[in-house]
Protein backbone atom coordinates (compact mmCIF):
# COMPACT_ATOMS: atom_id res chain seq x y z
CA UNK A 1 0.00 0.00 0.00
CA UNK A 2 2.64 2.25 0.83
CA UNK A 3 4.74 1.78 -2.30
CA UNK A 4 1.42 2.84 -4.41
CA UNK A 5 1.13 6.31 -2.39
CA UNK A 6 4.91 6.22 -3.37
CA UNK A 7 4.21 5.31 -7.16
CA UNK A 8 1.72 7.59 -7.13
CA UNK A 9 3.72 10.82 -5.34
CA UNK A 10 5.92 10.25 -8.07
CA UNK A 11 3.60 10.23 -10.57
CA UNK A 12 2.04 13.11 -9.16
CA UNK A 13 5.45 15.25 -8.88
CA UNK A 14 6.45 14.21 -12.55
CA UNK A 15 2.93 15.08 -13.86
CA UNK A 16 3.43 18.91 -12.44
CA UNK A 17 7.08 19.25 -13.61
CA UNK A 18 5.87 18.49 -17.08
CA UNK A 19 2.78 20.61 -17.16
CA UNK A 20 5.92 23.44 -17.33
CA UNK A 21 7.41 21.66 -20.54
CA UNK A 22 4.69 21.63 -22.96
CA UNK A 23 5.93 22.12 -26.08
CA UNK A 24 5.38 25.36 -28.26
CA UNK A 25 2.43 25.62 -30.29
CA UNK A 26 3.16 24.51 -33.71
CA UNK A 27 2.79 28.05 -35.95
CA UNK A 28 4.26 29.07 -39.38
CA UNK A 29 4.41 33.11 -40.52
CA UNK A 30 1.80 34.15 -42.61
CA UNK A 31 0.84 37.81 -43.72
CA UNK A 32 -2.96 39.11 -43.43
CA UNK A 33 -4.48 41.56 -45.77
CA UNK A 34 -6.36 43.47 -43.40
CA UNK A 35 -10.09 44.07 -44.44
CA UNK A 36 -11.04 47.10 -46.08
CA UNK A 37 -14.54 47.87 -46.06
CA UNK A 38 -16.43 49.60 -42.80
CA UNK A 39 -18.09 48.55 -41.11
CA UNK A 40 -16.70 45.38 -40.97
CA UNK A 41 -18.12 41.95 -40.81
CA UNK A 42 -19.13 40.05 -37.38
CA UNK A 43 -20.33 36.92 -36.61
CA UNK A 44 -21.92 35.78 -32.94
CA UNK A 45 -21.41 32.53 -31.86
CA UNK A 46 -24.33 30.41 -30.92
CA UNK A 47 -23.69 27.76 -29.44
CA UNK A 48 -20.70 27.04 -26.97
CA UNK A 49 -17.34 24.98 -29.05
CA UNK A 50 -14.71 23.69 -27.59
CA UNK A 51 -11.23 24.35 -29.42
CA UNK A 52 -7.65 22.48 -28.90
CA UNK A 53 -5.11 25.72 -29.27
CA UNK A 54 -1.82 23.78 -28.46
CA UNK A 55 -0.43 20.70 -26.84
CA UNK A 56 -2.74 19.96 -24.16
CA UNK A 57 -4.67 22.94 -24.11
CA UNK A 58 -8.05 23.80 -24.75
CA UNK A 59 -10.37 26.91 -24.84
CA UNK A 60 -14.00 27.27 -24.99
CA UNK A 61 -15.36 29.74 -27.88
CA UNK A 62 -18.18 31.06 -25.37
CA UNK A 63 -22.08 31.05 -27.28
CA UNK A 64 -23.26 34.78 -27.09
CA UNK A 65 -19.42 35.94 -28.19
CA UNK A 66 -18.54 38.24 -31.40
CA UNK A 67 -15.87 38.45 -33.27
CA UNK A 68 -15.05 40.49 -35.90
CA UNK A 69 -13.79 40.00 -39.22
CA UNK A 70 -10.39 41.68 -39.43
CA UNK A 71 -8.89 40.58 -42.58
CA UNK A 72 -7.53 37.17 -44.74
CA UNK A 73 -4.81 35.11 -44.58
CA UNK A 74 -4.32 32.13 -46.88
CA UNK A 75 -6.09 30.22 -44.62
CA UNK A 76 -9.02 31.53 -44.06
CA UNK A 77 -10.90 34.72 -42.77
CA UNK A 78 -9.19 36.26 -39.29
CA UNK A 79 -11.53 37.04 -36.67
CA UNK A 80 -10.26 39.25 -33.27
CA UNK A 81 -13.06 39.00 -30.21
CA UNK A 82 -14.51 41.93 -29.50
CA UNK A 83 -14.90 42.72 -25.61
CA UNK A 84 -13.22 39.46 -24.88
CA UNK A 85 -9.41 37.90 -25.45
CA UNK A 86 -8.43 34.88 -26.84
CA UNK A 87 -5.11 33.18 -26.61
CA UNK A 88 -3.85 29.56 -27.38
CA UNK A 89 -1.07 28.01 -25.52
CA UNK A 90 2.08 25.66 -25.47
CA UNK A 91 5.57 26.61 -23.91
CA UNK A 92 4.63 30.28 -24.06
CA UNK A 93 0.90 31.91 -24.36
CA UNK A 94 -0.05 33.99 -27.40
CA UNK A 95 -3.11 36.19 -27.96
CA UNK A 96 -4.60 34.89 -31.08
CA UNK A 97 -7.63 35.41 -33.25
CA UNK A 98 -9.95 33.13 -34.65
CA UNK A 99 -9.27 31.39 -38.56
CA UNK A 100 -12.34 30.49 -39.73
CA UNK A 101 -13.07 28.83 -43.35
CA UNK A 102 -16.84 29.26 -43.47
CA UNK A 103 -17.70 28.09 -40.44
CA UNK A 104 -14.43 25.52 -39.93
CA UNK A 105 -12.32 26.63 -36.94
CA UNK A 106 -9.12 26.48 -39.39
CA UNK A 107 -6.39 28.29 -37.40
CA UNK A 108 -5.63 31.12 -35.45
CA UNK A 109 -4.02 34.12 -36.05
CA UNK A 110 -1.17 35.37 -33.87
CA UNK A 111 -0.97 39.05 -34.00
CA UNK A 112 1.99 39.97 -32.24
CA UNK A 113 4.32 36.78 -34.33
CA UNK A 114 2.27 37.35 -37.41
CA UNK A 115 2.12 34.06 -37.37
CA UNK A 116 -0.91 31.13 -38.39
CA UNK A 117 -1.01 28.45 -36.29
CA UNK A 118 -3.21 25.46 -37.09
CA UNK A 119 -5.51 23.80 -35.25
CA UNK A 120 -4.04 21.05 -33.15
CA UNK A 121 -5.48 17.38 -34.03
CA UNK A 122 -7.39 15.68 -36.71
CA UNK A 123 -10.68 16.21 -35.32
CA UNK A 124 -12.56 18.83 -37.02
CA UNK A 125 -14.75 21.87 -35.50
CA UNK A 126 -17.43 24.06 -36.68
CA UNK A 127 -18.80 26.83 -34.91
CA UNK A 128 -22.34 27.24 -35.33
CA UNK A 129 -22.84 31.28 -36.39
CA UNK A 130 -25.12 33.97 -37.08
CA UNK A 131 -23.47 36.64 -39.26
CA UNK A 132 -24.21 39.98 -38.81
CA UNK A 133 -24.65 42.85 -41.48
CA UNK A 134 -21.85 44.50 -42.49
CA UNK B 1 1.48 17.51 20.78
CA UNK B 2 -2.10 19.19 20.55
CA UNK B 3 -0.64 22.97 21.48
CA UNK B 4 2.63 22.19 18.45
CA UNK B 5 -0.06 21.37 15.52
CA UNK B 6 -1.41 24.84 16.43
CA UNK B 7 1.54 26.33 16.39
CA UNK B 8 2.23 25.32 13.03
CA UNK B 9 -0.84 25.42 11.79
CA UNK B 10 -0.12 29.20 12.98
CA UNK B 11 2.91 29.70 11.59
CA UNK B 12 1.33 28.49 7.79
CA UNK B 13 -0.71 30.83 8.29
CA UNK B 14 1.67 33.71 8.76
CA UNK B 15 4.37 32.21 6.38
CA UNK B 16 1.60 32.61 3.33
CA UNK B 17 0.35 35.71 4.35
CA UNK B 18 3.95 37.20 4.61
CA UNK B 19 4.55 40.02 1.56
CA UNK B 20 1.17 40.35 0.81
CA UNK B 21 0.95 43.64 -0.71
CA UNK B 22 -1.65 46.33 1.64
CA UNK B 23 -3.09 49.17 0.83
CA UNK B 24 -6.03 50.84 -0.84
CA UNK B 25 -8.22 48.48 -2.52
CA UNK B 26 -9.03 48.16 -6.56
CA UNK B 27 -12.72 49.61 -6.07
CA UNK B 28 -11.17 52.42 -3.81
CA UNK B 29 -8.29 53.46 -6.04
CA UNK B 30 -10.10 53.15 -9.82
CA UNK B 31 -12.16 55.97 -10.05
CA UNK B 32 -9.26 57.84 -8.61
CA UNK B 33 -7.36 56.72 -11.06
CA UNK B 34 -6.62 59.52 -14.43
CA UNK B 35 -7.25 57.61 -17.67
CA UNK B 36 -4.16 56.95 -20.21
CA UNK B 37 -3.14 59.71 -22.44
CA UNK B 38 -4.71 59.55 -25.33
CA UNK B 39 -1.82 57.87 -27.44
CA UNK B 40 -1.29 55.23 -24.41
CA UNK B 41 -2.83 52.06 -23.55
CA UNK B 42 -2.65 51.20 -20.01
CA UNK B 43 -1.48 47.01 -18.71
CA UNK B 44 -3.13 46.62 -15.17
CA UNK B 45 -1.02 43.54 -13.45
CA UNK B 46 -2.59 41.34 -10.96
CA UNK B 47 -2.03 38.44 -8.36
CA UNK B 48 -5.13 37.15 -6.90
CA UNK B 49 -3.62 34.23 -5.15
CA UNK B 50 -1.54 34.63 -1.78
CA UNK B 51 -0.38 30.81 -2.30
CA UNK B 52 3.32 30.03 -2.69
CA UNK B 53 3.88 33.73 -1.52
CA UNK B 54 7.35 33.64 -0.83
CA UNK B 55 7.50 33.24 -4.37
CA UNK B 56 7.75 36.95 -6.03
CA UNK B 57 9.78 36.83 -9.13
CA UNK B 58 10.24 40.56 -10.89
CA UNK B 59 7.73 40.93 -13.91
CA UNK B 60 9.21 42.23 -17.01
CA UNK B 61 7.65 44.27 -19.79
CA UNK B 62 9.91 43.56 -23.06
CA UNK B 63 12.52 42.70 -21.12
CA UNK B 64 12.09 45.71 -18.63
CA UNK B 65 11.16 45.30 -14.56
CA UNK B 66 8.14 46.51 -14.16
CA UNK B 67 7.67 45.31 -11.02
CA UNK B 68 7.18 41.89 -9.11
CA UNK B 69 4.51 39.27 -8.82
CA UNK B 70 3.36 40.57 -5.10
CA UNK B 71 0.14 38.61 -3.84
CA UNK B 72 -3.43 40.26 -3.06
CA UNK B 73 -2.01 43.41 -5.43
CA UNK B 74 -1.99 45.28 -8.66
CA UNK B 75 -0.25 47.72 -10.47
CA UNK B 76 -0.28 49.56 -13.64
CA UNK B 77 1.60 50.96 -16.33
CA UNK B 78 0.93 52.99 -19.83
CA UNK B 79 2.90 52.17 -22.68
CA UNK B 80 2.60 53.15 -26.68
CA UNK B 81 0.61 51.04 -28.96
CA UNK B 82 1.84 48.32 -29.86
CA UNK B 83 3.74 44.80 -29.40
CA UNK B 84 4.14 43.09 -25.78
CA UNK B 85 5.62 40.31 -24.14
CA UNK B 86 5.50 39.48 -20.57
CA UNK B 87 7.71 37.78 -18.79
CA UNK B 88 8.21 36.54 -14.68
CA UNK B 89 11.67 34.45 -14.10
CA UNK B 90 10.81 31.44 -12.31
CA UNK B 91 11.94 28.12 -12.56
CA UNK B 92 10.59 27.75 -15.72
CA UNK B 93 9.55 30.91 -17.66
CA UNK B 94 6.19 31.33 -19.36
CA UNK B 95 6.13 34.45 -21.71
CA UNK B 96 2.74 35.67 -22.80
CA UNK B 97 2.38 38.33 -25.65
CA UNK B 98 -0.04 40.20 -26.74
CA UNK B 99 -1.26 43.81 -28.76
CA UNK B 100 -1.67 47.04 -26.86
CA UNK B 101 -4.01 49.85 -28.68
CA UNK B 102 -4.52 52.92 -27.68
CA UNK B 103 -6.94 53.86 -24.64
CA UNK B 104 -6.86 50.45 -24.46
CA UNK B 105 -6.43 48.20 -21.09
CA UNK B 106 -5.13 45.20 -20.85
CA UNK B 107 -5.53 43.00 -18.10
CA UNK B 108 -2.45 40.55 -16.74
CA UNK B 109 -3.32 37.98 -14.16
CA UNK B 110 -0.23 36.69 -12.40
CA UNK B 111 -1.10 32.73 -11.78
CA UNK B 112 0.74 30.61 -9.50
CA UNK B 113 1.58 27.00 -10.55
CA UNK B 114 3.18 24.88 -8.43
CA UNK B 115 6.86 23.31 -10.00
CA UNK B 116 9.12 20.54 -9.46
CA UNK B 117 10.74 22.26 -6.51
CA UNK B 118 9.03 25.74 -6.46
CA UNK B 119 6.18 27.43 -7.90
CA UNK B 120 6.18 29.23 -10.98
CA UNK B 121 4.14 32.24 -11.92
CA UNK B 122 2.58 32.38 -15.31
CA UNK B 123 1.06 35.35 -16.94
CA UNK B 124 -2.35 35.29 -18.45
CA UNK B 125 -4.77 37.96 -20.50
CA UNK B 126 -7.63 37.99 -19.30
CA UNK B 127 -11.08 39.43 -19.81
CA UNK B 128 -12.02 42.99 -18.32
CA UNK B 129 -15.04 40.97 -16.53
CA UNK B 130 -13.41 38.59 -14.90
CA UNK B 131 -10.50 40.53 -13.79
CA UNK B 132 -12.29 43.42 -12.45
CA UNK B 133 -13.99 40.68 -10.22
CA UNK B 134 -10.77 39.41 -9.07
CA UNK B 135 -9.42 42.79 -9.12
CA UNK B 136 -11.86 44.70 -6.44
CA UNK B 137 -10.55 43.04 -3.21
CA UNK B 138 -6.93 43.65 -3.87
CA UNK B 139 -4.42 46.36 -3.07
CA UNK B 140 -2.61 48.77 -4.84
CA UNK B 141 0.84 49.25 -5.53
CA UNK B 142 1.23 52.55 -6.22
CA UNK B 143 5.08 52.00 -6.65
CA UNK B 144 5.86 48.47 -7.71
CA UNK B 145 9.78 48.94 -8.43
CA UNK B 146 10.04 49.92 -5.10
Amino acid sequence: MRSVARWALVVAVVSVGLAGCAPEVTRRPTQMTAVTEQPAGTIEVMHDASVRVGPGYTRTIPHGSLWTSIGRVTEGEVFKPVDRVFTVEGTHVHEAYLVLDGNRVVGFYLPVERAFAPMEGRAETRLSIQRRQR
Amino acid sequence: MRMSRVLFAAFLVVLAFTGCASGPKYAEVRPTLASPAPSQGRIIFYRPSALGAAVQPDIKLNGQKVGTAKPHGFYFVDRAPGNYEVTAATETEKKLTFTLEPRQERFVRLKIQMGLMVGRIVPELVDRSEAESELKDLAYIPDPLK
